[in-house]
């Protein structure tokens, strides 16, 4: 996929919503990607917040509730799947780039470092299984020691 | 792709809009048609657990023998039911004397590749009868599995799975055994916090220091010695005892099954068999404990080089909670013969745990677990 088709896909997905909608789209672009980041309380507090006011917001300016409801739907999903998508790009893009601009590399791709042996029992009632596999799947990137 | 789930707003003027997200954020979107899988591939026995996105339910929970059988040719219309061309686990083990018996994995590891395709097919069937979900395993390996053995896992299930996590089994056996509705309760002890988890499967015993972070290599050793390798020695030395006796690997094992046990030889262990159709009883005291103590023995300095490795303010707390698990835990004595043997040693007040009725589950259901809270980055994505 190259760039100008990128930005070209995301100026039509745009200039199908109104300005109010697409400040809300904007809002939860935020939050899937810190929810893919594994940010889940700072997605929860923006979900709170911003999304709230910017969906009320657009929700005023509908003609009904029932067609808010459906652009909100139509939104939050093309959202979802712009971000997905961007993810996916991302990860088979930036080993691309690593190999082709090896100085990039040490800042710009290369692999988190294992996790250090912790020396004592890191017991953090907040770790859930997700953040187990995030460090798991950084000791794989790092590769045997 | 997902939908939003948009609810009413409660009534009242002012109230805000109520937008409820697809599920709890750190999980894969739910996704219709989506179904998580958690599997133990084992080398004797693997269990499949499958249940829904969004959901703890569990929909199917089946131990399957890790076999398949290819019919022979030239097999009679009717002797195989529905004149079928492959059976699977316990089907194709009932009918051995049609079919040619493969065994998928050999020491925890795939070593038939076209055979593990064949049995993920089945794995898939009986987790989706109906072929249309959308499959996500996250599926058990074996401690320190090097790259090529996780490639062919890969291999066997593309096309088949359309997403895969593969997790060490020892790690998933921990997250299994663990009771999340205890957690956060006082006095609980979280085996995920600090434990030491002991997993004895067919090809493998898997060791693993389980201190609320994802275990390092350094945590996990891998022995290549288990129960196929019990039931070798003991083959070999009642092959040895009883020249020509004709007893099958599969008769060893279930003698095994029944009458495993570690520690002092116990005299007399009578057992009755069939030999050459005629009824014999074999005294199988020393057998037995040679071939089972065997295991002690290759376990032993694996168990003390984890705890050794510990830190010394967690190490007082590790040893209150090694665990026991996977089919070597029904081994009699195990427990309390590695206990003894810590304790013998100059350990700290050691506590050897068996994992309970469940051991052909916990590996299975801490994959399951970890499906349901694996965000959507962090599948593989396998191309059909």
């Amino acid at each position: 996929m190259s760039t100008l088709a990128t930005l070209s896909a995301l100026s039509e997905a745009l200039l199908r919503f109104e300005p109010p909608w697409i400040e809300v789209g904007r809002v939860y672009r935020r939050i899937c990607f810190l929810r893919f980041e594994g940010m889940a309380s700072e997605a929860q507090a923006i979900e709170d917040t911003e999304f709230a006011e910017a969906a009320a917001k657009a929700r005023r300016a509908s003609g009904s509730e029932f067609e808010a409801d459906s652009v909100l739907n139509a939104l939050l999903a093309d959202e979802r799947e712009r971000v997905a998508e961007a993810v996916a790009f991302a990860e088979v893009l930036v080993p691309m780039l690593s190999r082709s601009l090896p100085g990039l590399a040490p800042s710009a791709a290369a692999p988190p470092a294992a996790p250090r042996r912790a020396r004592m029992p890191a017991h953090d009632a907040s770790r859930g299984i997700a953040d187990f596999i995030d460090d798991m799947l950084a000791q794989e990137r790092a590769g045997p020691r | 792709m997902t939908t939003a789930t948009i609810e009413k707003q409660p009534s009242g003027p002012g109230a805000q809009p109520a937008v409820s997200f697809p599920p709890p954020s750190k999980t894969a979107p739910a996704k219709a048609g989506v179904l998580l899988i958690g599997l133990d591939l084992g080398t004797n026995k693997s269990c499949v657990l499958a249940g829904p996105t969004g959901s703890t339910d569990i929909t199917v929970s089946k131990v399957v023998p890790s076999v398949v059988g290819y019919v022979k040719d030239g097999i009679v219309d009717g002797i195989i039911t529905g004149n079928a061309r492959i059976l699977y686990g316990q089907e194709a083990l009932e009918q051995m004397l049609h079919v040619d018996l493969v065994a998928p994995l050999d020491e925890g590891v795939i070593s038939r590749p076209e055979a593990a395709r064949d049995f993920m097919q089945h794995i898939r069937h009986l987790a989706d009868p109906s072929g249309r979900a959308e499959i996500r395993a996250v599926v058990g390996v074996p401690a320190n599995a090097g790259e090529q053995a996780r490639e062919n896992i890969r291999r066997s299930v593309q096309g088949i799975f359309s997403r895969i996590l593969l997790i060490p089994e020892p790690f998933l056996a921990a997250l299994g055994y663990r009771d999340d509705s205890r957690v956060r309760q006082p006095g609980y002890v979280d085996p995920v916090v600090n434990s030491l988890f002991i997993d004895i499967g067919g090809g493998t015993s898997d060791l693993c220091l389980v201190q609320g972070y994802f275990p390092t290599r350094d945590d996990q050793i891998s022995i290549p010695f288990a129960g196929d390798a019990i039931d070798a020695l003991l083959f070999d030395e009642l092959n040895r005892t009883y020249p020509n006796n004709g007893l099958s690997r599969i008769t060893v094992r279930e003698i095994k099954e029944t009458h495993s046990y570690v520690g002092p030889s116990r005299k007399p262990l009578d057992i009755k068999v069939v030999m050459g159709g005629k009824s014999r009883t074999l005294e199988l005291g020393d057998s037995v404990a040679n071939a089972c103590n065997a295991l002690i023995d290759k376990i032993y300095p694996a168990l003390t080089t984890l705890i050794a490795s510990a830190s010394s303010d967690s190490v007082v707390t590790l040893l209150q909670n090694i665990i026991i698990t996977g089919g070597g835990s029904q081994i009699r004595g195990i427990d309390t013969v590695l206990q003894k043997r810590l304790a013998d040693d100059g350990y700290e007040s050691p506590r050897v745990r068996l994992a309970g009725q469940d051991f052909q589950r916990y590996v299975a259901m801490g994959a399951l677990k970890a499906a349901r809270a694996a965000r959507e980055n962090q599948w593989q994505v396998l191309l059909g």
